[in-house]
């Protein structure tokens, strides 16, 4: 949601396209996140799981109602040439503002394995991922790890609002549309599996577009969870993620 | 041993005289009802979240179930709610054995997403058939003379005593549960279920049992937020913040795992967000802006829950294992 | 040990006890009345503007020297937000008993305001409302009211008006779709258009409910394509009426969408969509350009123009507020009684086609009918039917 904001005030101000304003919002957003974490979650680390579930809900409540009480209720969308073209394929329609931001996420997604798979930060979260302790041993500072991996999370899904802004307009509570699809998407793929997070991203677009091919529109949510709860239980780890 | 019972006892005795306190019809009697059918629905979603350690998100199936079972029952066959509320409670069961089968071995967050992923298949089964469950219009309990047979009263006060025996009836179970062998094979379940399995304890059967009685006690909690609200639709009763989301925060706010935690919990936020509504209407958002920030403070403030600070307190070096503590 | 709470829950229990009992009441030489808004949450934006109509009123009557039968006594709006239906009854139980309101204006969605209802018959305190579900009236409920349409009548009008705009244009409609969201709200208007269409023997090619907050429109307009409809009918909130038009714009599909109401007739349909909007049909309960110097006062103060739910609940503050004139005194049951014998035609009821405001038994305003707009430059201009409209109607401006 805070994403959208940002480059709908970056398209508004200075007429920079929502794609191309994308990094933008991730940076901006990548420091909310590193600050949240540093003075939020980090102080309840070592609580249950649970606590820090309700404590992102409590975030999300507060950033939600800032939103409407410094931007306003309005519904805010950008206007830009290529929303309402396409590339026809035949009798294949193609819509460019889905493709860009199709195309952005592809891209995103590969620089993210890259910096997880390569670089010293990418190991340093991978380390204390599986164990805090011994990559504080090596000499891994796991707070600073912890901070940037949030920002790195939350500033993602600040891209992911930015790239779908062309055609999905903005206002405070937007973020709860997407947010179960968004844990859907990660838990089909595999917690901690970025090829996964694309792969459950890809099959959730595929079973919803399907299914509205042989089911009523209003049930592809239904029948989404229902292939979700299935794929669970024949694999507990998600699809792409070994038990 | 029985000065805790005397506790008790005086606060429940205070609490069945506290309506007189209040005008009859009134807001705050209102308010108070509501946190105490919180509490209660908290207190059922403890029974599997807090001694069972599986945090669902998807209660609001049972206590839709729950609302629409007694409620098509009454509308179309004129079944008094009262039995309306055992069918309720009966069919929250069947749907809990057919969630847990598949999902119970589903851990941590797994479990979580899948509970919330079958909540929100029966929203939409409740708004998509029509001709069965009204569809996204919801549906009005009619006006009619107020009478027991009904489930329909003038005063509130009626509505706040079933309320406050729901409430204990579920507290008691829990106790119950907590303090009898099934809750020690809960436990330790939860710690290590590979070496409870190996002990002998049926992993399956007991939380089969959890879930189910969970379910159930549940579903009688939707029963009567139907009647006490007279009107629900899909979005209301299967909702995903406002009933499974809130029933797992106020039992983890308070203290997870504890028969007081849901109750301290409910009694706390209920009134808190009405009382913030009230008091900040004039900027829209202020209010849950308020809200949240407290939401955050407690939890920034003692992660484990209001119970922890009495447990600490009183900490002996042996039974943390009675209650008061959840590990990860 | 489980029990080690108790202390503190008495001690809260009795803390819980100070609190509501000392919460503050208001003064009583002002009338008191109530407006539910869904303030925050996703339908805030109408929220807003629906409370802003109320506002405009009330100050209207204070500046004009408030309530005459009472001695002048001032209008004070007490507002409270309900984003959901769950904090609806709570909320109405707090203006009846500790505001001591005369009555309730409100609520903008369906399903919310029927949880007001039942709790406002209950207690016995009327509720002047502009949602569309045809419950609302339907209850044999005494102290509802419903200012404007219902929702199947909704539907038939924005199916009838379109035909009959086709018809001056020399066009004859067959085959016809209907998309619209899951909600009260879609699928009560859905109905009305169902039951127009089998009156007018058109084929009904596609009949699509979606849900709320689809990201994606592609499928529903590969169905409307592949279908061969002449007209679409879709009846949604303002993100998805942006998606379809869109997406239909991509397909290259030009039929006439005509819309219903709620998302394509608020500023930010325009702002969306920009030119695109232009030319496109939507059935309404009020247009601005039937009170143009309240519109315009309006425009001036907050910016944009009045939508049609400013109007509407404009129009059902107003006759609220007539009520209590009417009854000369703040007693609930009598406002109610006031209102339902309660004939207006001046001041703010003209923004409502029909002009007036006269309830039937059931509390429905009879008098009223619903109005086809269209985009034409910045503002929707009422087109149609004839008595109302301010311009004329053009077909098929989609390119």
């Amino acid at each position: 949601m805070l994403g959208m904001y940002a480059v709908w005030f970056t398209w508004s101000i200075f007429e920079i396209d929502p794609i191309l304003g994308s990094p933008l919002a991730f940076i901006i957003i990548f420091f909310v996140g590193y600050v949240i974490q540093k003075f939020f979650i980090h102080h309840i680390m070592k609580a249950p799981a649970a606590a820090q579930i309700f404590l992102t809900v409590g975030l999300m409540v507060v950033l939600e109602n800032m939103a409407l009480m410094v931007f306003g209720s309005d519904f805010r969308s950008v206007a830009v040439t290529y929303q309402t073209e396409s590339i026809h394929l035949g009798e294949i329609f193609i819509s460019k503002s889905y493709l860009y931001a199709f195309l952005a996420a592809l891209v995103i997604t590969g620089l993210l394995w890259t910096l997880l798979a390569t670089s010293w930060i990418g190991r340093a979260i991978r380390a204390v991922a599986q164990d805090a302790m011994m990559a504080e041993l090596v000499g891994v500072n796991a707070t600073t790890t912890y901070n940037i991996a949030f920002g790195l999370g939350v500033g993602l899904t600040a891209f992911g609002g930015a790239v779908i802004l062309p055609y999905i307009s903005v206002s405070p509570t937007i973020g709860s549309h997407f947010s179960v699809l968004m844990f859907t998407v990660v838990v089909l793929g595999g917690l901690g599996s970025v090829a996964g997070a694309l792969a459950g991203g890809i099959v959730v677009g595929v079973i919803q577009s399907l299914s509205s091919l042989v089911f009523p529109i209003h049930l592809q949510n239904l029948i989404l969870f229902i292939i979700f709860i299935a794929v669970l239980v024949v694999r507990p780890n998600g699809l792409l993620k070994e038990g | 041993m029985s000065k805790k019972s005397l506790f008790i006892s005086a606060v429940i005795v205070a609490a069945a005289l506290a309506p007189f306190g209040f005008e009859p019809k009134g807001h705050s009697i209102r308010v108070l009802s509501t946190a105490l059918l919180f509490a209660a629905a908290a207190q059922s979603w403890n029974i599997v979240g807090g001694l069972a350690n599986q945090i669902s998100l998807g209660h609001a199936a049972f206590f839709g179930i729950g609302a629409y079972t007694s409620t098509l029952l009454y509308l179309k066959l004129g079944i008094t709610p009262w039995a309306g509320m055992l069918a309720g409670a009966f069919l929250a069961v069947i749907a809990a054995i057919i969630l847990c089968i598949p999902t119970m071995k589903l851990k941590g967050h797994y479990f979580a997403l899948a509970t919330l992923a079958f909540a929100e298949v029966l929203r939409v089964v409740a708004n998509s058939w029509e001709t069965v469950t009204g569809g996204s219009v919801g549906l009005s309990l009619p006006y009619v003379n107020p009478s027991f047979i009904d489930f329909q009263f003038a005063s509130t006060y009626w509505y706040y005593w079933i309320i406050l025996v729901t409430l204990c009836v579920i507290s008691f179970v829990f106790h119950y549960i907590s303090v009898s062998s099934l809750g020690y094979k809960l436990r330790a379940i939860r710690e290590n279920e590979d070496a409870a399995e190996v002990s002998g304890v049926n992993s399956f059967a007991v939380k089969m049992i959890a879930a189910t009685t969970s379910a159930a006690f549940m579903a009688a909690c939707g029963t009567i937020f139907a009647q006490f609200n007279y009107f629900f639709d899909p979005e209301s009763v299967f909702n995903l913040p406002g009933i499974s989301i809130r029933v797992a925060m106020i039992a983890i706010i308070g203290g997870i795992g504890t028969v007081a935690g849901p109750i301290l919990g409910a009694i706390f936020l209920i009134p808190l967000e009405e009382y913030a509504t009230a008091a900040f209407s004039s900027v829209a958002g202020l209010a849950q802006l308020v809200f949240g920030c407290i939401l955050i403070l407690a939890v920034l403030i003692q992660p484990r829950g209001f119970m922890a600070f009495c447990s600490r307190k009183k900490k002996k070096p042996q039974n943390s294992d009675v209650g008061a503590e959840v590990g990860q | 040990m489980a029990s080690y709470g108790v202390r503190q829950l008495l001690a809260c229990f009795f803390g819980i006890f100070v609190f509501l009992g000392n919460a503050p009441a208001f003064a009583a030489e002002e009338i008191a009345i109530g407006v539910l808004q869904p303030l925050s949450g996703p339908n805030a934006k109408f929220g807003v503007s629906s409370l802003r109509g109320s506002e405009m009123v009330v100050e209207a009557v204070n500046a004009a020297g408030g309530i005459k039968s009472l001695g002048g006594a001032k209008v004070k709006i007490i507002s409270v937000d309900v984003p959901t239906p769950n904090t609806a009854a709570a909320a109405t139980q707090r203006l009846v008993s500790k505001n001591k309101v005369s009555g309730i204006v409100g609520v903008f969605v369906s399903s919310t305001t029927l949880a007001v209802s039942e709790v406002t018959e209950r207690v016995g305190v009327p509720i002047v409302t502009f949602a569309f579900a045809d419950q609302i009236t339907e209850r044999g409920y005494k102290y509802s009211f419903q200012v404007t349409p219902k929702g199947t009548i909704f539907g038939n009008a924005q199916l009838e008006y379109a035909l009959d705009i086709a018809k001056q244009y020399g066009e004859s409609v067959k085959k016809i779709a209907i998309l619209y969201e899951d909600t009260a709200y879609g699928t009560s208007q859905a109905k009305g258009i169902r039951v127009a269409a089998g009156k007018n023997n058109l084929e009904i090619v596609v009949d699509e409910a979606y849900p709320l907050g689809i990201t994606d429109a592609a499928p529903l307009v590969n169905k409307l394509r592949a279908s061969g409809a002449e007209i679409v009918f879709p009846v949604s909130y303002l993100n998805d009426s942006l998606l379809i038009i869109r997406t239909m714009r991509q397909q290259g599909l030009t039929i006439p969408a005509i819309g219903g109401a709620a998302g394509y007739i608020i500023p930010d349909f325009k702002k969306g969509l920009g030119e695109l909007a232009d030319g496109t049909l939507s059935v309404a309960s009020a247009a601005a350009d039937q009170i143009p110097e309240i519109a315009l006062e309006y425009k001036k103060k907050y910016g944009s123009f009045m939508t049609h739910e400013a109007i509407s609940h404009a129009v059902a503050t107003d006759a609220l507020i007539k009520a209590v004139e009417k009854a000369a005194s703040s007693d609930p049951a009598k406002v109610r009684d006031a209102l339902a014998g309660l004939e207006t035609c001046e001041g703010f009821a003209r923004g409502i086609p029909g002009g007036c405001v006269k309830f039937d038994a059931n509390g429905y305003n009879s008098v009223t009918f619903p109005l086809m707009v269209q985009w034409q430059g910045d503002e929707p201009v009422s087109v149609y039917p004839k008595s109302v409209a301010k311009a004329k109607a053009i077909w098929r401006t989609q390119k």
